[in-house]
């Protein structure tokens, strides 16, 4: 098969909305040896029970033919005879076959799925694991739902054609290989003809296996892309309900779903003629072993009973030759899904340790940005040669108007992205010299978008440090003025929360990050925006609890409210990705620069 | 079962397909049937007399059955495909577009998760039972009911056996039916656990990012993910014991057959010919008997499929439009809520209790108090996301309840506490709001939302793509789309639910002037903890635990509210004296 011509736009939804989406030029099939020797290697830690089954499978097979040969015997030199006695001797042994045979063909099947469930298992589990290896980048660039289909559509699919397929494929590959060698030792020539048909039959079989294999990748692809339209809609389904778009949005979903009608269909036709087109060159090979077989007998080569065994011969040559083209074909779809699983797994992670990354303990707290730059995408910068250090213990307060680049440089400093230009230093060191994950570990972050998990207030809470008592959530939650809605609740501390938090409000959910942070006992800990939902009596509360927190520790905080970061040591204006001022309260007002028309501009429509 | 015949209404636009499908089936199976009785006529007749031209002429016929068996089977895969997909495709938008009517409470009660599974693999597996039905149904009963005809005519002296082996296998294949259906609804809902914890992941990566927890989500996928593959495993390994009992169950009818036939033989009563014709037939029949278990299993497989669209297609959404709908043409804005009591679980922990008060068309209305006592629950009834517990919300001096939605909706501009943007251009986004927007009231609305900044800074300006969840702004940036979007329709009822957190101070008062300037017409509702946003608003109105425990000027409530005072003192850093 051809190797990859192009790379698919990672962009899903770019293509979707385009008009010119479908009618593209066709997808060949990629790199089918590659993947196949991949899915191979997966399977290789199975090896003992693999071994175990392809055994049961010749022992099966071995038996299957077997069978029909005794009775074959019986029929020839007992019942013609008939010597009953004999007959049923014989029939005590054929017995004894079909019991083993049974019994091996169920053990075959009861290892193969095994073999495969588990590969499968694992496979989901490298795909999650190494999806916990991306950086942000990665999930900029992907809708969730292309990405869910490739864990859930495309390891089905997988896993389908892996329990199925494998056995009767060698099984196949017996059967063929035994009738082949009855069929030479009984007439040479017509073996030869018999296997004419073979090329011809291999020719289509490619021919339409490569034509639908394109309409496979492309109906995975639309499904995946159904998936994502899906998972938006319905996550932003209030918006869409209080702006009376269901209309629109129906009119993009059909709109996919009709290409996905049209290429599933396609992809439905294309692989499903493969059956008949087959049975129809069988039936002309037979026909062709016929006509030669009539013109041998004429010069006495080959007797009546000799074409009519061929006959029968070729019919089970043909029927496992068949089942190998189908099984083909059903791998087709499994290897399209792999294939786009694998392409996650190649995915090199851009944020890794450097080898003998320093492992933290724990940190002093000094941070320096050193002329920082930095764009989420090339050559549109955020920051912009940011510089500026901070000493342990120090409160920093970053304000801005928005879009300035504030949550950018926690970004930077939670190390979810590296910078593009100049250093960021953690105590004195490059940050990239650290281990990630005890750096991360070591920095507690109340991020702007609360994102709690389905389960418990208890469990979510206890994210910030798993080891925690009981005893110590309740006093995180008490500290984050957490506790007391959380004791109206039904359940209280058990009551479940359902994935994303959505019945709470978005102020009872920045209280849970809170808490979930400040049981995260961190050395540098960052506030992006943590209270911004929160009423000010609560949030004059928890102030008290985060000034406790930060006593003697490094702390970031992004506030809009001017009135929460009054009283940090030190003031960095953040506007268009520059510092432009910096300094405590006071003396940023009395510099009257753009702090002060901020503040003033705030307060000023209070003093009314 | 029941779900299944619901599901049938869906294949009636396509019935002549789904009934070409199986009869395209037949002519491949009788020409396959035929194929040997020709064989053998041209072997028995023609090769033995080595007569040329009959086996020329049989020769053509056999040509022309395998002709006309290429078509019978290519019109099946054709029609087959045409019906499944067609069938499924339409499923899938009936589904689809009835969750988009789901209201807030219906969504609650399923799960996102769910409701992805139901919208794609669920279907798919009906797809492709209907597919297995059109195709390989036909076939396998036709060559099992074939066979025993035959049996009965050639080789009665052995029926018998048949009565005993036909019910037998029937037995085994209901109840593997049966019981594989419950295992695979065991399966499914395993499948949904890992979906929603990998839903989760994708949704929260940037929390367990921040947290190291990655190992700690590793762990628990791999709890969900074993419990998968073991429900997998029993279920398949289930399933796939019953063809070597089956085998088994033929097998011992041969041996049968061999025993009874000796017997008879011995007895001068049975050819050895019609042994060997039985043998051959119990052989076919087990081959039809297989591949319909087969597509048995997938049909049992796709039942609670079936099962899950049907109870999405029926379930019922508790908001809908109203039986005598009275349309307000020019909605003016007055809003009033007459004792009003709400509760999401409804089990009496109301959010909500006896909340009345009345705005006058074009009055600001600020809410204020704090977190968790109703604000944002008490916005989100006046377009009817949820319907009171009692009490009636009265527009125009008319119970929403009776406005359609649409006009109820589109009087409507709200900005939700949680700006949600959609994948799509900035400008689509916007359109949101109005769709026919001029561009003039794109850079309006914009410039309210003290959005025009920072788009134009934007290299594609209006045309910027957003990425899904608007992952690419900023909180900030997010919100004042947000603004935008409910802003260019220049409503009568302007619904703003704490949707300044993430702006700075300075941007903030632009948008205050811009809805004093305006939007002086709308009735405007601010949510807000910040007291800067709502001391101009008309009306006030504290909540506290559910409850409006104040209302007014600002000015008369630093009177009467000793809540409000508190906020205020709060907020400003100083004492408030009054007296």
């Amino acid at each position: 098969m051809s190797k990859a011509t192009s790379q698919p736009n990672p962009n899903m939804l770019a293509r979707a909305r385009g008009p010119r989406g479908f009618g593209g030029p066709v997808e060949k099939a990629k790199d089918w040896k590659g993947t196949i020797h991949r899915i191979w290697k997966q399977m290789e830690k199975q090896k003992m029970a693999l071994v175990f089954s392809i055994i049961f499978v010749i022992l099966s097979t071995l038996l299957g033919l077997a069978g029909p040969y005794l009775i074959g015997i019986i029929i020839d030199e007992y019942i013609i005879p008939k010597d009953i006695t004999g007959t049923i001797k014989f029939l005590g042994i054929l017995t004894a076959i079909y019991v083993a045979t049974a019994l091996f063909t169920w053990l075959q099947t009861f290892m193969m799925v095994r073999v495969s469930l588990e590969t499968i298992r694992n496979l989901r589990q490298d795909l999650f694991n190494k999806l916990h290896t991306l950086s942000l980048k990665f999930f900029d660039k992907r809708t969730h739902g292309d990405l869910m289909s490739r864990v859930t559509n495309d390891i089905d699919t997988l896993n389908n054609a892996l329990s199925q397929s494998v056995i009767q494929i060698l099984s196949s590959i017996l059967m063929i290989s035994g009738v082949a060698i009855a069929m030479f030792s009984l007439n040479w020539v017509l073996a030869i003809v018999t296997l004419l048909v073979i090329p011809l039959m291999i020719l289509t079989t490619k021919k339409i296996i490569t034509y639908s294999s394109s309409y496979f990748i492309k109906r995975q692809r639309d499904l995946g892309e159904l998936n994502g339209v899906i998972e938006e809609s319905i996550s932003g389904s209030e918006v869409i309900r209080l702006f009376g778009k269901e209309e629109k949005i129906n009119e993009q979903f059909s709109d996919i779903n009709e290409r996905l009608r049209r290429s599933a269909m396609a992809a439905d036709t294309v692989s499903g003629f493969l059956g008949p087109v087959n049975n129809f060159i069988n039936n002309l090979g037979l026909g062709l072993v016929i006509a030669i077989g009539a013109v041998l007998a004429v010069h006495n080569l080959a007797t009546v009973g000799i074409i009519g065994a061929f006959v029968l011969y070729s019919r089970q040559f043909f029927r496992p030759i068949n089942q190998l083209s189908n099984l083909i074909n059903m791998f087709q779809s499994a290897i399209a899904g792999a294939e786009r699983v694998f392409e996650i797994m190649d995915e090199t992670p851009d944020i890794v340790d450097k080898e003998n990354a320093i492992v933290v303990d724990s940190l002093k707290g000094d941070v320096e940005f050193s002329h920082v730059t930095f764009g989420y995408e090339d050559g549109q910068p955020i920051l912009k040669n940011v510089h500026f250090s901070v000493k342990a213990g120090e409160k920093v307060a970053l304000v801005g108007p928005t879009g300035s680049g504030k949550t950018t440089i926690i970004n930077l400093l939670s190390r979810f992205y590296d910078v593009t230009a100049g250093e960021l230093k953690v105590d004195g060191r490059n940050i990239q010299d650290y281990q990630i994950s005890s750096l991360r570990k070591k920095i507690g972050v109340v991020l702007q978008d609360t994102f709690l998990f389905s389960g418990t207030i208890m469990e979510n809470i206890r994210y910030g440090c798993l080891e925690a008592t009981e005893e110590e959530v309740i006093n995180a939650a008490k500290m984050a003025s957490a506790h007391q809605f959380i004791q109206h609740l039904p359940e209280a501390y058990l009551t479940q929360i359902t994935s994303g938090g959505e019945n709470l409000s978005q102020g009872q959910r920045q209280l849970l990050a809170i808490a979930r942070a400040i049981l995260a006992d961190s050395d540098i800990l960052i506030l992006d925006e943590a209270t911004s939902s929160i009423d000010t009596n609560t949030e004059i509360e928890i102030q008290k609890g985060i000034n406790k927190l930060t006593e003697g520790r490094t702390s970031f905080m992004i506030a809009h409210r001017l009135k929460t970061i009054e009283n940090a040591d030190r003031i960095l204006v953040i506007h268009q990705g520059e510092i432009i001022e910096s300094g405590t309260h006071q003396e940023l007002l009395k510099k009257k620069g753009f702090y002060f028309d901020m503040y003033d501009s705030q307060f000023k429509l209070q003093e009314i | 079962m029941k779900a299944m015949k619901k599901l049938v209404k869906y294949i009636k636009p396509y019935l002549l397909f789904a009934i070409l499908a199986p009869l395209f089936m037949c002519i491949e199976v009788v020409m396959d049937l035929l194929q040997p009785t020709i064989m053998q006529k041209m072997i028995d007749t023609g090769i033995a007399n080595q007569d040329n031209e009959y086996v020329i002429k049989f020769g053509l016929a056999m040509l022309l059955c395998a002709i006309i068996g290429l078509i019978g089977g290519i019109g099946c895969i054709v029609f087959s495909a045409k019906a499944a997909v067609n069938f499924a495709t339409d499923i899938r938008h009936d589904v689809f577009k009835k969750t988009g009517r789901f209201s807030n409470q219906n969504i609650d009660s399923f799960g996102t998760g769910k409701l992805i599974t139901i919208t794609t693999n669920d279907i798919t597996t009906v797809q492709q039972a209907v597919i297995m039905i059109l195709r390989i149904f036909v076939r396998g009963p036709l060559l099992f009911i074939g066979s025993v005809v035959i049996v009965w005519f050639t080789a009665r002296e052995l029926f018998p056996i048949l009565l005993v082996a036909i019910p037998v296998l029937i037995a085994f294949i209901y109840f593997f039916s049966v019981k594989s259906g419950k295992l695979f609804s065991q399966v499914q809902k395993a499948m949904d656990k890992v979906n929603t914890k990998l839903q989760e992941t994708l949704a929260g990566i940037r929390v367990i990012k921040a947290f190291d927890r990655q190992n700690y989500e590793k762990d628990h996928f791999k709890k969900v993910n074993n419990l998968l593959t073991n429900r997998l495993m029993t279920a398949e390994q289930f399933v796939l014991t019953l063809m070597p009992i089956m085998m088994f169950v033929v097998n011992l009818g041969i041996i049968a057959g061999l025993w009874l036939g000796v017997i008879k033989v011995n007895e001068g009563t049975l050819q050895v010919g019609v042994i060997l014709a039985f043998l051959n037939y119990l052989n076919i029949m087990m081959n039809g008997l297989i591949s319909s278990s087969h597509v048995l299993m997938q049909i049992a497989r796709s039942f609670p499929s079936a099962e899950r669209i049907v109870h999405t297609l029926e379930t019922k959404i508790d908001i809908t439009e109203p039986v005598q709908p009275r349309t307000i043409y020019d909605l003016k804005g007055e809003v009033e809520f007459r004792k009003v009591n709400f509760s999401y679980s409804k089990n009496g922990n109301n959010v909500l209790q006896d909340i009345s008060f009345k705005a006058k068309a074009g009055q600001t209305i600020g809410i204020i108090g704090s977190t968790g006592s109703g604000k944002s629950t008490l916005v989100k009834l006046i377009p009817r996301l949820y319907n009171p517990d009692s009490g009636e919300i009265l527009i125009d001096g008319v119970n929403v309840k009776d406005i359609p939605l649409e006009n109820l909706r589109n009087s409507i501009g709200f900005v939700p506490q949680k700006a949600t943007l959609f994948s799509g251009t900035i400008e689509e986004n916007l359109r949101f709001g109005k769709e026919l927007a001029s561009e003039r009231e794109l850079d309006q609305a914009t410039e309210s939302a003290a959005a025009s900044e920072f788009i134009m800074r934007l290299e594609d300006k209006f045309s910027h793509s957003l990425l899904q969840g608007a992952t690419n702004l900023s909180g900030g940036q997010k919100q004042r789309l947000s603004m935008a979007r409910a802003f260019i329709r220049k409503p009568s009822i302007l619904v703003l639910d704490d949707s300044t957190s993430a702006i700075d101070a300075l941007s903030e008062g632009l948008v205050q002037q811009a809805l004093r300037e305006d939007y002086a017409d709308s009735t405007v509702f601010i949510i807000s903890s910040k007291i800067s946003s709502i001391i101009d608003a008309d009306q006030i109105l504290v909540m506290n635990d559910g409850e409006i425990e104040a209302s007014g000027r600002h000015d008369e409530l630093l009177r009467k509210s000793e809540v409000y005072r508190k906020i205020v003192a709060t907020q400003t850093g100083r004492e408030v004296e009054f007296g």
